[in-house]
Protein backbone atom coordinates (compact mmCIF):
# COMPACT_ATOMS: atom_id res chain seq x y z
CA UNK A 1 0.00 0.00 0.00
CA UNK A 2 2.60 2.72 1.28
CA UNK A 3 4.63 1.39 -1.61
CA UNK A 4 1.96 2.43 -4.30
CA UNK A 5 1.52 5.87 -2.75
CA UNK A 6 5.17 6.12 -2.66
CA UNK A 7 5.01 5.39 -6.64
CA UNK A 8 1.85 7.37 -7.42
CA UNK A 9 3.53 10.18 -5.65
CA UNK A 10 6.46 10.28 -7.60
CA UNK A 11 5.24 9.82 -10.87
CA UNK A 12 3.03 12.79 -10.06
CA UNK A 13 6.16 14.68 -9.12
CA UNK A 14 8.37 13.62 -12.32
CA UNK A 15 5.91 14.05 -14.53
CA UNK A 16 2.81 16.75 -13.25
CA UNK A 17 0.11 16.48 -15.55
CA UNK A 18 -0.59 19.84 -17.73
CA UNK A 19 -3.67 21.51 -16.05
CA UNK A 20 -1.08 22.45 -13.24
CA UNK A 21 0.65 25.06 -15.13
CA UNK A 22 1.51 27.00 -12.00
CA UNK A 23 2.60 31.04 -11.54
CA UNK A 24 6.12 31.11 -10.92
CA UNK A 25 5.31 35.14 -9.92
CA UNK A 26 1.94 36.53 -10.12
CA UNK A 27 1.83 40.73 -10.26
CA UNK A 28 -1.53 42.65 -9.32
CA UNK A 29 -1.81 45.83 -9.98
CA UNK A 30 1.83 46.99 -7.90
CA UNK A 31 1.94 50.46 -7.70
CA UNK A 32 4.73 52.18 -5.92
CA UNK A 33 5.55 55.89 -5.25
CA UNK A 34 8.62 57.98 -3.89
CA UNK A 35 8.54 60.61 -2.64
CA UNK A 36 9.02 62.93 -6.04
CA UNK A 37 8.10 59.77 -8.27
CA UNK A 38 5.44 57.76 -9.16
CA UNK A 39 8.01 54.89 -10.17
CA UNK A 40 5.38 52.28 -10.94
CA UNK A 41 1.85 53.22 -11.71
CA UNK A 42 0.05 50.03 -11.19
CA UNK A 43 1.36 47.40 -13.16
CA UNK A 44 0.32 43.54 -13.91
CA UNK A 45 1.56 40.68 -15.23
CA UNK A 46 2.00 37.04 -14.23
CA UNK A 47 5.09 34.78 -15.10
CA UNK A 48 4.67 30.92 -15.77
CA UNK A 49 6.56 28.22 -14.43
CA UNK A 50 9.85 27.48 -16.91
CA UNK A 51 9.50 30.68 -18.67
CA UNK A 52 12.10 32.88 -19.71
CA UNK A 53 11.31 36.69 -19.23
CA UNK A 54 12.27 39.69 -20.03
CA UNK A 55 11.16 42.85 -19.01
CA UNK A 56 12.36 45.91 -21.43
CA UNK A 57 12.58 49.68 -20.97
CA UNK A 58 14.44 52.75 -21.18
CA UNK A 59 16.32 54.35 -18.01
CA UNK A 60 14.42 54.92 -15.20
CA UNK A 61 11.20 53.43 -16.34
CA UNK A 62 10.56 51.35 -12.98
CA UNK A 63 12.29 48.14 -13.80
CA UNK A 64 14.66 47.67 -10.93
CA UNK A 65 12.02 49.12 -8.62
CA UNK A 66 9.82 46.57 -9.70
CA UNK A 67 12.67 43.79 -8.62
CA UNK A 68 13.31 45.29 -5.31
CA UNK A 69 9.53 44.91 -4.12
CA UNK A 70 9.81 40.85 -5.89
CA UNK A 71 13.12 40.70 -3.76
CA UNK A 72 12.10 41.92 -0.45
CA UNK A 73 14.66 45.16 -1.18
CA UNK A 74 11.88 47.69 -1.62
CA UNK A 75 8.10 48.12 -0.19
CA UNK A 76 5.64 48.36 -2.46
CA UNK A 77 3.09 51.11 -2.24
CA UNK A 78 0.40 48.90 -2.90
CA UNK A 79 -0.55 46.50 -5.19
CA UNK A 80 0.14 42.00 -4.49
CA UNK A 81 3.00 40.61 -5.62
CA UNK A 82 3.18 36.65 -4.90
CA UNK A 83 5.92 34.20 -5.68
CA UNK A 84 4.47 30.51 -6.41
CA UNK A 85 1.47 31.28 -4.32
CA UNK A 86 3.33 33.27 -1.53
CA UNK A 87 3.24 36.50 -0.65
CA UNK A 88 6.53 38.55 -0.54
CA UNK A 89 5.31 40.56 1.99
CA UNK A 90 3.51 38.18 4.26
CA UNK A 91 5.22 35.02 3.44
CA UNK A 92 8.41 36.61 2.83
CA UNK A 93 11.17 33.92 4.13
CA UNK A 94 8.96 30.97 2.17
CA UNK A 95 8.90 33.37 -0.96
CA UNK A 96 12.59 34.85 -0.47
CA UNK A 97 14.14 30.83 -0.28
CA UNK A 98 12.76 30.48 -3.65
CA UNK A 99 14.41 33.67 -5.44
CA UNK A 100 18.02 34.00 -6.71
CA UNK A 101 18.98 37.72 -7.54
CA UNK A 102 21.53 39.20 -9.82
CA UNK A 103 21.01 42.89 -8.70
CA UNK A 104 22.39 45.66 -11.19
CA UNK A 105 24.67 47.18 -8.94
CA UNK A 106 27.41 45.06 -7.14
CA UNK A 107 26.40 44.52 -3.42
CA UNK A 108 28.66 42.42 -2.11
CA UNK A 109 31.83 42.68 0.69
CA UNK A 110 34.49 44.16 -1.50
CA UNK A 111 37.14 42.87 0.75
CA UNK A 112 35.70 39.34 1.59
CA UNK A 113 36.80 36.38 -0.83
CA UNK A 114 35.09 35.16 -3.73
CA UNK A 115 34.79 31.71 -2.03
CA UNK A 116 33.24 33.18 1.08
CA UNK A 117 31.05 35.13 -0.13
CA UNK A 118 29.68 32.22 -1.74
CA UNK A 119 29.77 30.59 1.36
CA UNK A 120 27.69 32.62 3.60
CA UNK A 121 25.48 34.31 1.24
CA UNK A 122 24.10 30.58 0.70
CA UNK A 123 24.52 29.79 4.33
CA UNK A 124 21.68 32.38 4.58
CA UNK A 125 19.59 30.48 2.76
CA UNK A 126 20.30 27.53 5.32
CA UNK A 127 22.08 25.47 2.93
CA UNK A 128 24.41 23.11 5.32
CA UNK A 129 28.02 23.60 5.27
CA UNK A 130 29.03 20.66 2.79
CA UNK A 131 26.35 21.30 0.61
CA UNK A 132 27.35 24.33 -0.01
CA UNK A 133 30.94 23.60 -0.45
CA UNK A 134 30.26 21.08 -3.54
CA UNK A 135 27.93 23.54 -5.07
CA UNK A 136 30.44 26.44 -5.18
CA UNK A 137 32.73 24.84 -6.40
CA UNK A 138 30.73 22.96 -9.01
CA UNK A 139 28.97 26.72 -9.79
CA UNK A 140 32.79 28.38 -9.75
CA UNK A 141 33.82 25.86 -12.25
CA UNK A 142 30.93 26.40 -14.37
CA UNK A 143 31.67 30.22 -14.60
CA UNK A 144 35.41 30.01 -14.70
CA UNK A 145 36.33 31.72 -11.79
CA UNK A 146 37.04 28.66 -9.90
CA UNK A 147 41.07 30.03 -9.83
CA UNK A 148 39.97 33.20 -8.78
CA UNK A 149 37.87 31.78 -5.53
CA UNK A 150 40.57 33.12 -2.88
CA UNK A 151 41.02 36.29 -4.41
CA UNK A 152 39.50 39.24 -2.71
CA UNK A 153 36.00 40.67 -4.67
CA UNK A 154 37.44 44.09 -5.28
CA UNK A 155 40.31 42.60 -7.07
CA UNK A 156 38.14 41.17 -9.74
CA UNK A 157 37.70 42.65 -12.97
CA UNK A 158 33.85 44.17 -14.05
CA UNK A 159 32.66 40.91 -15.60
CA UNK A 160 34.07 38.63 -13.00
CA UNK A 161 31.94 41.03 -10.38
CA UNK A 162 29.14 39.87 -12.38
CA UNK A 163 29.56 36.49 -12.68
CA UNK A 164 30.48 36.11 -8.89
CA UNK A 165 26.81 37.45 -8.62
CA UNK A 166 25.04 34.85 -10.39
CA UNK A 167 27.26 32.43 -8.83
CA UNK A 168 25.97 33.59 -5.66
CA UNK A 169 22.33 33.25 -7.42
CA UNK A 170 22.61 30.08 -7.58
CA UNK A 171 24.19 28.11 -5.06
CA UNK A 172 20.50 28.07 -2.78
CA UNK A 173 19.46 26.18 -5.93
CA UNK A 174 16.59 29.03 -6.46
CA UNK A 175 13.40 28.09 -8.64
CA UNK A 176 12.96 31.65 -9.90
CA UNK A 177 16.28 33.33 -10.83
CA UNK A 178 16.00 37.21 -11.11
CA UNK A 179 18.63 39.16 -12.96
CA UNK A 180 18.76 42.92 -13.16
CA UNK A 181 20.95 43.65 -16.83
CA UNK A 182 23.45 41.09 -16.15
CA UNK A 183 25.54 42.11 -19.05
CA UNK A 184 25.87 45.73 -18.22
CA UNK A 185 29.75 46.70 -18.84
CA UNK A 186 30.51 43.10 -20.46
CA UNK A 187 32.75 42.15 -23.18
CA UNK A 188 31.31 40.61 -26.22
CA UNK A 189 32.55 37.31 -25.35
CA UNK A 190 31.57 36.98 -21.36
CA UNK A 191 28.29 38.48 -22.55
CA UNK A 192 27.70 34.83 -25.12
CA UNK A 193 28.87 32.88 -22.43
CA UNK A 194 26.21 34.05 -19.55
CA UNK A 195 24.00 33.58 -22.77
CA UNK A 196 24.43 30.39 -22.68
CA UNK A 197 24.87 29.34 -19.07
CA UNK A 198 21.97 31.17 -18.00
CA UNK A 199 19.84 29.32 -21.29
CA UNK A 200 21.03 26.38 -20.10
CA UNK A 201 19.63 26.93 -16.72
CA UNK A 202 16.06 27.75 -17.99
CA UNK A 203 16.21 24.53 -19.94
CA UNK A 204 17.07 22.69 -16.26
CA UNK A 205 13.78 24.18 -15.19
CA UNK A 206 14.47 27.58 -13.77
CA UNK A 207 11.92 30.33 -13.82
CA UNK A 208 13.95 33.96 -15.45
CA UNK A 209 13.31 37.39 -14.87
CA UNK A 210 15.64 39.17 -16.99
CA UNK A 211 15.58 42.90 -17.75
CA UNK A 212 18.35 44.51 -20.21
CA UNK A 213 18.50 47.91 -22.35
CA UNK A 214 20.29 45.13 -24.99
CA UNK A 215 17.37 44.52 -26.97
CA UNK A 216 19.27 42.00 -28.72
CA UNK A 217 19.69 40.17 -25.42
CA UNK A 218 15.97 40.23 -24.85
CA UNK A 219 15.58 38.86 -28.60
CA UNK A 220 18.27 36.05 -28.31
CA UNK A 221 16.75 34.85 -25.06
CA UNK A 222 13.23 35.89 -24.21
CA UNK A 223 10.29 33.70 -24.85
CA UNK A 224 7.99 36.63 -23.35
CA UNK A 225 8.57 40.12 -23.51
CA UNK A 226 6.84 43.20 -21.50
CA UNK A 227 7.94 46.82 -22.27
CA UNK A 228 7.34 48.82 -19.57
CA UNK A 229 7.97 52.79 -19.66
CA UNK A 230 7.20 55.64 -17.38
CA UNK A 231 6.52 52.96 -14.40
CA UNK A 232 3.69 51.37 -16.81
CA UNK A 233 3.74 48.03 -18.89
CA UNK A 234 2.78 49.50 -22.68
CA UNK A 235 3.58 46.12 -23.97
CA UNK A 236 3.43 42.47 -22.91
CA UNK A 237 3.93 39.27 -25.93
CA UNK A 238 5.34 36.67 -26.64
CA UNK A 239 8.59 37.31 -28.73
CA UNK A 240 7.46 36.08 -32.03
CA UNK A 241 3.99 37.96 -31.87
CA UNK A 242 5.87 41.09 -30.66
CA UNK A 243 8.36 40.54 -34.18
CA UNK A 244 5.66 40.23 -36.58
CA UNK A 245 3.63 43.14 -35.36
CA UNK A 246 6.13 44.97 -37.04
CA UNK A 247 7.39 42.36 -39.68
CA UNK A 248 8.87 44.07 -42.81
CA UNK A 249 11.66 45.59 -44.17
CA UNK A 250 12.93 49.25 -44.45
CA UNK A 251 14.60 50.52 -47.12
CA UNK A 252 17.12 53.49 -45.88
CA UNK A 253 18.46 56.08 -48.99
CA UNK A 254 20.78 58.35 -48.27
CA UNK A 255 20.77 61.12 -50.66
CA UNK A 256 22.72 63.41 -52.34
CA UNK A 257 20.34 66.59 -51.35
CA UNK A 258 17.83 66.99 -49.19
CA UNK A 259 14.56 66.52 -50.57
CA UNK A 260 10.29 66.63 -49.81
CA UNK A 261 8.63 63.52 -50.06
CA UNK A 262 7.66 62.98 -53.86
CA UNK A 263 4.36 62.68 -55.07
CA UNK A 264 4.46 59.60 -56.39
CA UNK A 265 6.01 57.92 -52.85
CA UNK A 266 3.04 59.42 -50.76
CA UNK A 267 1.01 55.78 -50.96
CA UNK A 268 4.46 54.34 -49.07
CA UNK A 269 5.31 55.04 -45.06
CA UNK A 270 8.23 57.53 -45.55
CA UNK A 271 10.09 59.27 -43.23
CA UNK A 272 12.72 61.81 -43.93
CA UNK A 273 15.55 63.18 -42.06
CA UNK A 274 18.04 65.33 -43.41
CA UNK A 275 19.20 63.48 -46.62
CA UNK A 276 18.29 60.46 -45.20
CA UNK A 277 14.64 58.30 -46.73
CA UNK A 278 13.60 55.81 -45.05
CA UNK A 279 10.42 54.04 -46.65
CA UNK A 280 8.67 51.38 -44.83
CA UNK A 281 7.66 48.18 -46.58
CA UNK A 282 4.76 46.07 -45.89
CA UNK A 283 5.85 42.23 -46.80
CA UNK A 284 2.09 41.74 -47.37
CA UNK A 285 1.23 44.77 -49.69
CA UNK A 286 4.65 46.11 -51.19
CA UNK A 287 6.26 44.60 -53.51
CA UNK A 288 9.76 45.19 -54.46
CA UNK A 289 9.77 45.98 -57.87
CA UNK A 290 7.13 48.67 -57.81
CA UNK A 291 9.08 50.35 -55.40
CA UNK A 292 12.15 50.19 -56.88
CA UNK A 293 10.19 51.68 -59.94
CA UNK A 294 9.04 54.47 -57.90
CA UNK A 295 12.50 55.54 -56.67
CA UNK A 296 14.20 55.41 -60.24
CA UNK A 297 15.22 59.34 -60.44
CA UNK A 298 16.02 60.00 -57.49
CA UNK A 299 19.43 61.11 -56.53
CA UNK A 300 20.73 57.91 -54.44
CA UNK A 301 24.04 58.11 -52.92
CA UNK A 302 23.58 55.05 -50.97
CA UNK A 303 20.84 52.14 -50.52
CA UNK A 304 20.28 50.26 -47.71
CA UNK A 305 17.60 47.66 -46.62
CA UNK A 306 16.79 46.21 -43.01
CA UNK A 307 15.09 43.98 -41.43
CA UNK A 308 12.89 44.95 -38.44
CA UNK A 309 14.06 44.23 -35.21
CA UNK A 310 12.96 44.34 -31.44
CA UNK A 311 15.01 47.49 -31.14
CA UNK A 312 12.25 49.29 -33.51
CA UNK A 313 9.11 48.20 -32.15
CA UNK A 314 11.11 49.05 -28.59
CA UNK A 315 11.84 52.78 -30.28
CA UNK A 316 7.92 52.75 -31.93
CA UNK A 317 6.63 51.89 -28.45
CA UNK A 318 8.23 53.77 -26.35
CA UNK A 319 7.77 56.71 -28.34
CA UNK A 320 4.20 56.61 -27.72
CA UNK A 321 3.06 56.00 -31.72
CA UNK B 1 11.51 28.44 13.31
CA UNK B 2 13.16 26.89 9.87
CA UNK B 3 16.02 28.46 8.89
CA UNK B 4 18.65 28.18 12.15
CA UNK B 5 21.90 27.24 9.61
CA UNK B 6 21.27 30.77 8.16
CA UNK B 7 20.93 32.32 11.94
CA UNK B 8 24.59 30.20 12.83
CA UNK B 9 26.00 31.58 9.74
CA UNK B 10 25.30 35.07 9.91
CA UNK B 11 26.69 34.66 13.58
CA UNK B 12 29.66 32.59 12.08
CA UNK B 13 30.39 35.55 9.83
CA UNK B 14 30.21 38.03 12.39
CA UNK B 15 32.25 36.13 14.61
CA UNK B 16 35.15 35.64 12.06
CA UNK B 17 34.77 39.46 10.94
CA UNK B 18 36.43 40.91 14.46
CA UNK B 19 38.60 37.71 15.43
CA UNK B 20 40.44 38.23 12.19
CA UNK B 21 41.47 41.59 13.30
CA UNK B 22 41.39 40.95 16.88
CA UNK B 23 44.58 43.21 17.58
CA UNK B 24 42.06 46.13 16.73
CA UNK B 25 39.10 44.94 17.97
CA UNK B 26 40.14 42.79 21.25
CA UNK B 27 43.21 44.38 22.48
CA UNK B 28 42.75 48.34 22.36
CA UNK B 29 39.70 48.25 25.07
CA UNK B 30 41.91 46.02 27.33
CA UNK B 31 45.35 48.45 27.34
CA UNK B 32 42.59 51.14 27.90
CA UNK B 33 41.24 49.74 30.73
CA UNK B 34 45.07 48.99 32.15
CA UNK B 35 45.79 52.45 31.48
CA UNK B 36 43.11 53.62 34.06
CA UNK B 37 43.43 50.77 36.92
CA UNK B 38 46.94 52.20 36.40
CA UNK B 39 46.40 56.02 37.02
CA UNK B 40 43.93 55.30 38.99
CA UNK B 41 44.28 52.67 40.77
CA UNK B 42 47.89 53.27 42.38
CA UNK B 43 48.33 57.58 41.64
CA UNK B 44 45.85 58.64 42.35
CA UNK B 45 43.12 55.69 44.15
CA UNK B 46 45.50 55.72 47.45
CA UNK B 47 44.07 59.29 48.00
CA UNK B 48 40.32 58.82 47.47
CA UNK B 49 39.16 57.20 50.59
CA UNK B 50 36.36 54.85 50.00
CA UNK B 51 33.20 53.95 51.19
CA UNK B 52 32.98 50.59 53.47
CA UNK B 53 35.78 48.53 53.06
CA UNK B 54 36.37 48.03 49.48
CA UNK B 55 39.91 49.35 48.07
CA UNK B 56 39.61 51.64 45.52
CA UNK B 57 40.81 48.97 42.89
CA UNK B 58 38.48 46.55 43.57
CA UNK B 59 35.82 49.20 43.50
CA UNK B 60 36.81 50.62 39.91
CA UNK B 61 37.68 47.24 38.31
CA UNK B 62 34.46 45.79 37.43
CA UNK B 63 33.22 49.35 36.39
CA UNK B 64 36.13 49.20 33.66
CA UNK B 65 35.63 45.84 32.71
CA UNK B 66 31.63 47.02 32.21
CA UNK B 67 32.75 49.65 30.19
CA UNK B 68 34.85 47.71 27.81
CA UNK B 69 32.04 45.59 27.67
CA UNK B 70 29.84 48.11 26.47
CA UNK B 71 31.72 49.68 24.16
CA UNK B 72 32.81 46.05 22.42
CA UNK B 73 29.22 45.21 21.86
CA UNK B 74 28.31 48.71 20.62
CA UNK B 75 30.87 48.94 18.33
CA UNK B 76 30.84 45.54 16.90
CA UNK B 77 26.91 45.46 15.80
CA UNK B 78 27.14 49.18 14.60
CA UNK B 79 30.57 48.98 12.44
CA UNK B 80 29.11 45.62 10.84
CA UNK B 81 26.03 46.56 10.05
CA UNK B 82 26.92 50.29 8.72
CA UNK B 83 29.74 48.70 6.54
CA UNK B 84 27.49 45.92 4.76
CA UNK B 85 24.84 49.14 4.41
CA UNK B 86 27.41 51.29 2.81
CA UNK B 87 28.73 48.30 0.65
CA UNK B 88 25.41 47.08 -0.11
CA UNK B 89 26.15 43.48 1.32
CA UNK B 90 23.85 44.21 3.71
CA UNK B 91 21.37 43.22 0.83
CA UNK B 92 22.45 39.61 1.08
CA UNK B 93 20.58 39.24 4.33
CA UNK B 94 17.66 41.00 3.18
CA UNK B 95 16.94 39.23 0.36
CA UNK B 96 17.47 35.88 1.88
CA UNK B 97 14.75 33.76 4.06
CA UNK B 98 16.79 34.66 7.34
CA UNK B 99 13.50 36.46 9.06
CA UNK B 100 14.50 39.83 10.97
CA UNK B 101 14.86 38.29 14.35
CA UNK B 102 17.35 36.27 12.99
CA UNK B 103 19.07 38.39 11.51
CA UNK B 104 18.86 40.64 14.73
CA UNK B 105 19.91 37.98 16.86
CA UNK B 106 23.10 36.66 14.69
CA UNK B 107 24.44 40.05 14.50
CA UNK B 108 24.27 40.20 18.55
CA UNK B 109 25.35 36.84 19.48
CA UNK B 110 28.80 38.09 17.83
CA UNK B 111 28.61 41.20 19.72
CA UNK B 112 27.68 39.58 22.96
CA UNK B 113 30.59 37.23 22.32
CA UNK B 114 33.12 40.10 21.64
CA UNK B 115 32.06 41.60 24.78
CA UNK B 116 32.51 38.93 26.61
CA UNK B 117 36.11 38.01 25.45
CA UNK B 118 36.94 41.52 26.02
CA UNK B 119 35.50 41.76 29.62
CA UNK B 120 37.33 38.28 30.32
CA UNK B 121 40.97 39.48 28.88
CA UNK B 122 40.50 42.83 30.90
CA UNK B 123 39.93 40.45 34.31
CA UNK B 124 42.78 38.92 33.49
CA UNK B 125 44.96 42.07 33.16
CA UNK B 126 43.33 43.02 36.47
CA UNK B 127 44.39 39.80 38.46
CA UNK B 128 47.80 41.14 37.69
CA UNK B 129 47.20 43.90 39.71
CA UNK B 130 44.58 43.66 42.28
CA UNK B 131 42.89 40.78 44.67
CA UNK B 132 39.97 40.42 42.80
CA UNK B 133 37.25 38.27 44.59
CA UNK B 134 33.51 37.13 42.86
CA UNK B 135 31.10 36.72 44.92
CA UNK B 136 28.39 35.66 43.04
CA UNK B 137 29.35 34.51 39.22
CA UNK B 138 25.52 34.07 38.10
CA UNK B 139 24.76 38.08 38.79
CA UNK B 140 28.26 38.91 37.21
CA UNK B 141 27.17 36.68 34.34
CA UNK B 142 23.76 38.29 33.99
CA UNK B 143 24.72 41.79 33.88
CA UNK B 144 27.72 41.00 31.17
CA UNK B 145 25.65 39.14 28.90
CA UNK B 146 22.42 41.58 29.30
CA UNK B 147 23.94 44.46 29.27
CA UNK B 148 26.20 43.28 25.99
CA UNK B 149 22.99 42.69 24.61
CA UNK B 150 21.57 45.99 25.11
CA UNK B 151 24.31 47.81 23.61
CA UNK B 152 24.42 45.05 20.75
CA UNK B 153 20.67 46.27 19.89
CA UNK B 154 21.63 49.79 20.20
CA UNK B 155 24.76 49.17 17.79
CA UNK B 156 22.46 48.02 15.08
CA UNK B 157 19.55 51.30 15.72
CA UNK B 158 22.52 53.69 15.17
CA UNK B 159 23.69 51.59 12.16
CA UNK B 160 20.19 52.08 10.53
CA UNK B 161 19.45 55.07 11.44
CA UNK B 162 22.86 56.67 10.47
CA UNK B 163 23.45 57.82 6.70
CA UNK B 164 27.11 58.78 7.46
CA UNK B 165 30.39 57.94 9.77
CA UNK B 166 29.76 60.87 11.45
CA UNK B 167 26.55 60.20 12.76
CA UNK B 168 27.67 56.95 13.79
CA UNK B 169 30.25 58.68 15.77
CA UNK B 170 27.36 60.98 17.61
CA UNK B 171 25.51 57.95 20.07
CA UNK B 172 29.28 56.18 21.27
CA UNK B 173 30.88 59.95 21.73
CA UNK B 174 27.67 62.29 22.96
CA UNK B 175 25.41 59.50 24.76
CA UNK B 176 27.92 56.80 25.76
CA UNK B 177 31.34 57.90 26.53
CA UNK B 178 29.49 60.46 28.50
CA UNK B 179 27.36 58.33 30.74
CA UNK B 180 29.45 55.95 31.48
CA UNK B 181 31.86 57.69 32.97
CA UNK B 182 29.41 59.43 35.00
CA UNK B 183 28.08 56.03 35.89
CA UNK B 184 29.78 55.16 38.45
CA UNK B 185 32.29 53.71 37.34
CA UNK B 186 35.16 55.61 38.88
CA UNK B 187 32.91 56.53 41.85
CA UNK B 188 30.19 55.59 44.46
CA UNK B 189 27.14 57.60 44.22
CA UNK B 190 27.38 58.07 47.83
CA UNK B 191 30.14 60.09 47.49
CA UNK B 192 28.24 62.87 45.58
CA UNK B 193 25.79 65.15 47.53
CA UNK B 194 22.53 64.59 47.18
CA UNK B 195 21.07 66.66 44.46
CA UNK B 196 23.67 64.97 41.95
CA UNK B 197 23.06 61.71 43.66
CA UNK B 198 19.31 62.17 42.49
CA UNK B 199 20.22 63.37 38.78
CA UNK B 200 22.74 60.34 38.52
CA UNK B 201 19.91 58.09 39.29
CA UNK B 202 18.85 58.96 35.92
CA UNK B 203 21.64 56.95 34.41
CA UNK B 204 20.58 53.81 33.40
CA UNK B 205 24.50 52.61 32.91
CA UNK B 206 24.51 53.57 36.77
CA UNK B 207 22.47 50.01 37.31
CA UNK B 208 24.23 48.09 34.63
CA UNK B 209 27.81 49.21 36.29
CA UNK B 210 26.49 49.41 40.27
CA UNK B 211 24.90 45.81 39.30
CA UNK B 212 27.32 44.07 37.94
CA UNK B 213 30.10 45.42 40.68
CA UNK B 214 27.83 43.67 42.49
CA UNK B 215 28.73 40.35 41.06
CA UNK B 216 32.44 40.98 42.34
CA UNK B 217 32.45 42.74 45.68
CA UNK B 218 28.76 41.52 46.76
CA UNK B 219 27.68 44.85 48.02
CA UNK B 220 25.70 47.76 45.82
CA UNK B 221 24.38 51.40 45.95
CA UNK B 222 21.42 51.10 44.54
CA UNK B 223 18.73 47.91 44.52
CA UNK B 224 19.91 45.12 43.01
CA UNK B 225 16.47 43.97 42.07
CA UNK B 226 15.92 47.27 40.93
CA UNK B 227 19.33 46.90 38.53
CA UNK B 228 18.72 43.49 37.82
CA UNK B 229 14.81 44.10 36.72
CA UNK B 230 15.82 47.57 34.48
CA UNK B 231 18.53 45.48 31.85
CA UNK B 232 15.76 43.18 31.73
CA UNK B 233 13.41 45.92 30.50
CA UNK B 234 16.21 47.62 28.71
CA UNK B 235 16.45 43.91 26.40
CA UNK B 236 13.04 44.17 25.71
CA UNK B 237 12.91 47.44 24.64
CA UNK B 238 15.41 47.75 22.67
CA UNK B 239 15.22 44.15 20.97
CA UNK B 240 11.71 45.30 20.18
CA UNK B 241 12.95 47.89 18.40
CA UNK B 242 15.00 46.49 16.38
CA UNK B 243 12.96 44.06 15.14
CA UNK B 244 10.73 46.76 14.63
CA UNK B 245 13.10 49.36 12.86
CA UNK B 246 13.73 45.73 10.11
CA UNK B 247 9.91 44.97 9.80
CA UNK B 248 9.50 48.47 8.40
CA UNK B 249 13.06 48.43 6.50
CA UNK B 250 13.83 51.77 8.56
CA UNK B 251 16.69 52.99 5.98
CA UNK B 252 16.95 49.90 4.48
CA UNK B 253 14.41 49.13 2.20
CA UNK B 254 13.24 51.82 0.23
N1 LIG C 1 15.30 55.15 -3.67
C1 LIG C 1 14.66 55.96 -4.53
N2 LIG C 1 14.16 57.12 -4.10
C2 LIG C 1 13.50 57.93 -4.95
N3 LIG C 1 13.28 57.66 -6.24
C3 LIG C 1 13.75 56.49 -6.72
C4 LIG C 1 14.47 55.58 -5.90
N4 LIG C 1 14.80 54.51 -6.64
C5 LIG C 1 14.33 54.74 -7.87
N5 LIG C 1 13.69 55.92 -7.93
C6 LIG C 1 13.05 56.51 -9.12
O1 LIG C 1 12.14 55.58 -9.65
C7 LIG C 1 12.18 55.60 -11.08
C8 LIG C 1 12.44 54.20 -11.59
O2 LIG C 1 13.76 53.81 -11.27
P1 LIG C 1 14.33 52.36 -11.55
O3 LIG C 1 15.65 52.25 -10.89
O4 LIG C 1 13.30 51.36 -11.20
O5 LIG C 1 14.51 52.40 -13.13
P2 LIG C 1 15.13 51.29 -14.09
O6 LIG C 1 14.06 50.94 -15.06
O7 LIG C 1 15.73 50.19 -13.32
O8 LIG C 1 16.26 52.13 -14.81
P3 LIG C 1 17.72 51.69 -15.31
O9 LIG C 1 17.52 51.05 -16.63
O10 LIG C 1 18.41 53.00 -15.45
O11 LIG C 1 18.32 50.82 -14.29
C9 LIG C 1 13.23 56.61 -11.46
O12 LIG C 1 12.60 57.81 -11.77
C10 LIG C 1 14.05 56.78 -10.21
O13 LIG C 1 14.59 58.07 -10.09
MG1 LIG D 1 17.58 49.44 -13.12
Amino acid sequence: MSALIKSLSTTFITSPPNFFIVDAITIKDLKKIYPKTEALKGITFSIQEGEFFGLLGPNGAGKTTAIHILTGLANKTSGEVTLFGKDVVKDYKEARALIGLVPQEFNFDQFEKVYNILYFASGYFGIPSDLRKKRIEKVLKELGLWEKKDMKAITLSGGMKRKLMIARALVHEPKILILDEPTAGVDVETRKSIWQFIRKLNKSGVTILLTTHYLEEAEELCERIAIINHGEITTLDSKNNLLKLLEGERLCLTLKEELKIPANLKKYDVTINGKIMTIALDQKKDKWETVLADIQGLPIEKMETHKNKLEDIFIHLTNGK
Amino acid sequence: MGNNTGMWTLAQRETSRFLRVWQQTIIPPVITSTLFILIFGYSLGSRIKMVGDVGYLEFIIPGLLMMGVIMSAYMNTSSSLFISKFQKNIQEMLVSPLSYWQIIAALTMAAVFRGVLVGVSILGVSYIFADITVSNFFILSYFMIMVSTIFAFAGIATALWATSFDKMNVFATFIITPLTYLGGVFFSIQMLPPMWQNVARFNPILYMVDGFRYGFIGTSDVSLGFSIGLVAVLVIGFGALCVHLFKIGYRLRD
